[in-house]
C-alpha cells in the first residue's frame, strides 16, 4: 500500500459540541475512555498499510499535535513518508456543508507534488469506525478508477439529513451524486472517505483554483461523466458525530459487547497515544456496573452505565450514572452525576448534583464546577 | 560508539526455577507483575528515570518473549542516541564460547561490549527485583566516598538475613566483611544485588575471577567477598524504600498483593517516578451489569462479568458470569468461564479455566507454598475440575 498516501481533514467544525471542542477540535475530542476521535480514521489508514499521512490542522491544534507527537503510536515516525502537518487554510471559519475544502489542499499542494504515490486516500476525523482499505484500494486499481467513493447503505430510514447520495450502475460506477435527501431508503450514501488518483486530485485543485473554497465533492459531481468514479461499499459499524447527542449516544454504544468486538478486537486495532498509566485500582467501597473504565483511575464510588477516561478519581459515595467522564477529572464524595458529559481536568466538589437527560446531556466545560 | 559515563548491565539470564509453572516457558524478568507490568519494567524504568540510557541485558534462559518485549527499549525511552538497550546472549568468539556460568561470568564474557562504551562506572542490576530507585543518588555517594565498589543495601529483619548477602561496615560505611547467605549472619545489612563498580577495577576483578577454577563466577559469592578481603574501597549505600526480590511463588504473590495496599508497597500512582512498560494496545476494560469489583487492580482490555475481590487482573483477562475470583492474580489474557471459583491462585498467561471449576479448594494436610495454587500459562482446565490449594499445575504436552 506504499503507493497510497493519505490526507486526513482534522478541521471538521460543526456545532463545536456545546463548547467541548471550543479550545480543541472534534478530531482531538476524547472518545470511548482512552481514545481521541481522530484515532479511528488514522488507525484505519495505517492498518491499511499507509505510511504517509498529511493532517489538515484545525484552528486550535495544540491538543491534536500533543496527541499525535511524532506519530510513533501509529508507526508514522518514519524516514520515508510519515506524518505531515498541513496547516488548515481558513482559520476560524467553519461550515456544516464543507467536508473537504479544496483551499486546504491547495495551500499544501507541495505535499501532493513531492510524493510519487499513485493514490490519495481522503477522510475526516468525526467518525467512529474501523475499516481496512486494502480491498477498496485493490478495487480502485482493478477498475482503473480515477476516484472511488466509499459508501454505506442505510439500515434505518431515519437520520438522512444532509447526506450525499450516490447513484450507481451494476458495475458500481457512480452516475450521479446528489446532495438532496432521497426519499428512497436503500440509496447508498457517501461516508466522506474517498480514494483519488494523485494526478487527478492535482488537476482538479489546479482547474478549480478560483473556486477554492468549495468542497472537493463539487467538482467530482460536476465532472461525473468525464471522470471514472466508482463506489465501494463499507458494511461495518460506522457512526458520524455532529452533535452532543451523537457524541453521547456513540460513546454509550461502546457498552454493547458486539460493537466493542467490531471496533476494538479485530485483527486491526485502534491505535492511540500510550500514556503509561498504572492500572485502575478499585477500593473496598467501589460499585461499578455496565461501564467502560480506562487505566489509571482510582474508584471508590458508584458508577453505572458510564464511560470513564484515564486517571479519573472517584471518591466514596459519589454516584455517576449514564455519564461520560473525561481524563483527569476528580469526582468528590457524595456527588450525583446523571447524563453528564464532563470535560477533562474538571473537579466536582463534594455534594454537587448535576443532571441532564438522555436527549440533552449536560455538558460541563473544563474546570467549570 | 559514544563514551558513556555510566552504563548498566542488567542480569536477566536466571531461570527462576523457584517460580515453578510461571517460568517454565519464559524468563523470570518477563513474568507479568501487578497487572500491567513485567518484572524487568522496574529495573529498566529505574535506568530511564536515572538518566542511564545504555543498558546491556544479559539473557540466556528462554529469552524470546523477553527479547521481543524489550525490543529497542523505546517503551522505556531508552532508545537514545549513542546508547540504547542491547540484548547480550552468550556468543561464540574466535577461540570458543560458552553459556554464562554465573552472574560475573556473564559480564566477563561481555567485556568487549562494556569497553566499547569505555565507561567510568558500571552499574550491575538484576532483572527480577521490584523497587523504585534513583541510581544517580547512589552514584553520587560512590563518587563522594571515592569508592571502587558501592553495594546498595537495606536493613532486613534478622531472621531473614541469612537469605541475603550480608555485610559488616565500619563507621564510615566502608564494608569490612561480606558474607553471601551466611548460616549465622553477623549483620542484618543486606545486599540488594545492585552494585556500582569503577570499570577498570571491575574488569581486573573479572579477569582474575575467570581464571579461578574454584569460583562459581558469582558477584555475591565470589567477586565481592574477594574484593573486600583484598582491602578495596567497598562501601555500603543505604537505600530507603520498598524493595522486593520475587524469587519464589510466595514472595511473588506477596509482592503483587502488596500493590493493592499502597502503604505497604510503593505508590504505583506516583507519577514522579513512573514505571514504563511495553503494553499491548487494548481498549478500556468493561465491567458488566452483574459484576462486582472490590479492592482490586484491573487492566485494559479486561471483560469482567463476575465478582472480583482482593485480586489483580492483568490486561485482556475475561471473568465470566457467576465467577468468584478472590485473593488471586490473573496474568494477561487468562480466561475464567461462568460459575467457576478461583481462590488464592496465580493463573498463568492465556490459561483457561472452563465452567464450574473450583481452583484453590481447601487444602489437604501439608499443603505447599502457603496454599497458593499456580497454573501454568496456556493450560486449559476442563469443565467441573476441582484443584486443591497449594498445587502447581503444569501443562501436559
Amino acid at each position: 500500500m506504499y503507493n497510497t498516501i493519505a490526507i486526513l481533514f482534522g478541521n471538521s467544525g460543526f456545532d463545536s459540541l456545546q463548547g467541548l471542542t471550543l479550545e480543541g477540535s472534534i478530531a482531538s475530542t476524547s472518545f470511548g475512555g482512552r481514545y481521541r476521535l481522530l484515532d479511528f480514521a488514522l488507525s484505519s489508514m495505517v492498518n491499511s498499510g499507509i505510511r504517509t499521512v498529511g493532517l489538515v490542522t484545525p484552528r486550535y491544534y495544540r491538543s491534536i499535535l500533543d496527541h499525535l507527537g511524532g506519530g510513533k503510536e501509529w508507526f508514522l515516525d518514519r524516514k520515508a513518508g510519515g506524518l505531515a502537518i498541513l496547516p488548515g487554510a481558513i482559520h476560524g471559519l467553519t461550515s456544516h456543508k464543507i467536508n473537504f475544502r479544496m483551499r486546504d489542499i491547495e495551500m499544501n499542494i507541495d505535499y501532493l507534488h513531492k510524493n510519487y504515490a499513485e493514490n490519495v486516500l481522503i477522510s475526516r476525523c468525526n467518525q467512529v469506525f474501523n475499516f481496512n482499505y486494502a480491498d477498496a484500494l485493490e478495487f480502485h486499481n482493478k477498475k482503473k478508477a480515477d476516484i472511488t467513493l466509499i459508501f454505506k447503505i442505510p439500515e434505518k430510514p431515519t437520520d438522512r439529513h444532509g447526506r450525499i447520495h450516490l447513484f450507481l450502475d451494476e458495475a458500481q460506477r457512480v452516475n450521479e451524486i446528489k446532495k438532496e435527501d432521497s426519499e428512497e431508503l436503500k440509496v447508498p450514501y457517501f461516508i466522506n472517505q474517498l480514494i483519488i488518483r494523485r494526478k487527478v486530485l492535482s488537476d482538479i485543485i489546479h482547474g478549480y483554483k478560483s473556486l477554492e473554497t468549495v468542497d472537493l465533492i463539487q467538482p467530482i459531481a460536476e465532472n461525473i461523466q468525464a471522470l471514472k468514479v466508482y463506489g465501494y461499499p463499507f458494511s461495518g459499524y460506522l457512526q458520524t458525530i455532529h452533535t452532543v447527542q451523537d457524541y453521547f449516544e456513540r460513546n454509550m454504544d461502546l457498552l454493547d459487547h458486539e460493537i466493542r468486538e467490531k471496533l476494538f478486537w479485530g485483527s486491526d486495532r485502534i491505535h492511540t497515544k500510550v500514556r503509561d498509566n498504572p492500572p485502575t485500582k478499585y477500593g473496598f467501597e467501589a460499585r461499578v456496573r455496565n461501564s467502560l473504565i480506562s487505566s489509571g483511575c482510582r474508584i471508590e464510588g458508584n458508577v453505572e452505565n458510564s464511560i470513564i477516561s484515564r486517571c479519573v478519581l472517584i471518591e466514596p459515595g459519589a454516584q455517576i450514572r449514564n455519564s461520560i467522564i473525561m481524563q483527569r477529572c476528580t469526582i468528590r464524595a457524595g456527588t450525583i452525576l446523571e447524563y453528564v458529559v464532563m470535560d477533562k481536568l474538571t473537579e466536582v466538589k463534594a455534594g454537587n448534583v448535576l443532571k441532564g437527560n438522555r436527549d440533552n446531556p449536560l455538558v460541563m466545560k473544563k474546570t467549570a464546577v | 560508539m559514544h563514551k558513556q559515563k555510566c552504563i548498566a548491565m542488567l542480569l536477566a539470564g536466571g531461570q527462576g526455577s523457584r517460580l515453578g509453572p510461571l517460568t517454565r516457558n519464559i524468563a523470570k524478568p518477563a513474568v507479568s507483575f501487578s497487572g500491567k507490568y513485567r518484572i524487568i519494567d522496574f529495573s529498566l524504568s529505574n535506568c530511564a528515570n536515572s538518566d542511564i540510557n545504555t543498558v546491556g541485558v544479559l539473557t540466556q534462559y528462554k529469552p524470546f518473549l523477553l527479547n521481543s518485549y524489550i525490543a529497542q527499549g523505546s517503551a522505556w525511552d531508552l532508545d537514545a542516541p549513542g546508547g540504547g538497550v542491547h540484548i547480550l546472549p552468550p556468543y561464540v568468539g574466535e577461540n570458543e564460547g560458552s553459556w554464562y556460568k554465573g552472574t560475573a561470568d556473564a559480564v566477563s564474557q561481555n567485556i568487549e561490549f562494556v569497553d566499547s562504551y569505555n565507561p567510568a562506572y558500571v552499574l550491575i542490576i538484576s532483572g527480577d527485583h521490584i523497587y523504585k530507585m534513583n541510581y544517580n543518588k547512589m552514584l553520587e555517594f560512590h563518587k563522594q566516598k571515592r569508592a571502587e565498589i558501592t553495594v546498595s543495601t537495606l536493613t532486613v529483619p534478622w531472621e531473614e538475613a541469612s537469605r541475603f548477602g550480608v555485610m559488616t561496615c565500619d563507621d564510615n560505611a566502608k564494608i569490612i566483611r561480606f558474607a553471601e547467605k551466611p548460616a549465622v549472619p553477623e549483620s542484618n545489612l543486606a545486599s540488594m544485588g545492585v552494585y556500582i563498580f569503577n570499570w577498570p577495577m571491575l574488569k581486573q576483578a573479572l579477569l582474575e575471577d575467570s581464571k579461578d577454577p574454584q569460583s562459581d563466577h558469582d558477584f555475591g559469592k565470589n567477586i565481592l567477598p574477594r574484593q573486600v578481603k583484598q582491602g578495596k574501597r567497598v562501601f555500603a549505600y543505604n537505600f530507603q524504600g520498598y524493595w522486593k526480590d520475587v524469587g519464589t511463588i510466595e514472595s511473588y504473590y506477596q509482592a503483587n498483593m502488596e500493590c493493592l495496599n499502597m502503604e505497604s508497597s510503593f505508590d504505583i500512582f506516583d507519577a514522579r517516578h513512573n514505571i514504563y512498560s511495553n503494553e499491548d494496545l487494548l481498549p478500556p476494560h468493561y465491567v458488566g451489569p452483574t459484576a462486582r469489583i472490590e479492592n482490586s487492580i484491573v487492566c485494559n482490555g479486561c471483560n469482567v462479568l463476575g465478582e472480583v475481590t482482593n485480586s489483580i487482573l492483568a490486561q485482556g483477562v475475561f471473568v465470566g458470569e457467576g465467577v468468584c475470583i478472590r485473593d488471586s492474580i490473573l496474568l494477561p489474557y487468562a480466561k475464567v468461564y461462568d460459575q467457576t471459583s478461583v481462590l488464592k491462585s496465580i493463573v498463568g498467561e492465556r490459561a483457561e479455566i472452563k465452567e464450574r471449576c473450583l481452583v484453590g479448594a481447601e487444602p489437604g494436610t501439608g499443603s505447599e507454598q502457603e496454599g497458593i495454587t499456580v497454573i501454568e500459562d496456556h493450560h486449559l482446565i476442563p469443565k467441573g475440575s476441582v484443584i486443591e490449594a497449594g498445587q502447581n499445575i503444569y501443562r501436559i504436552r
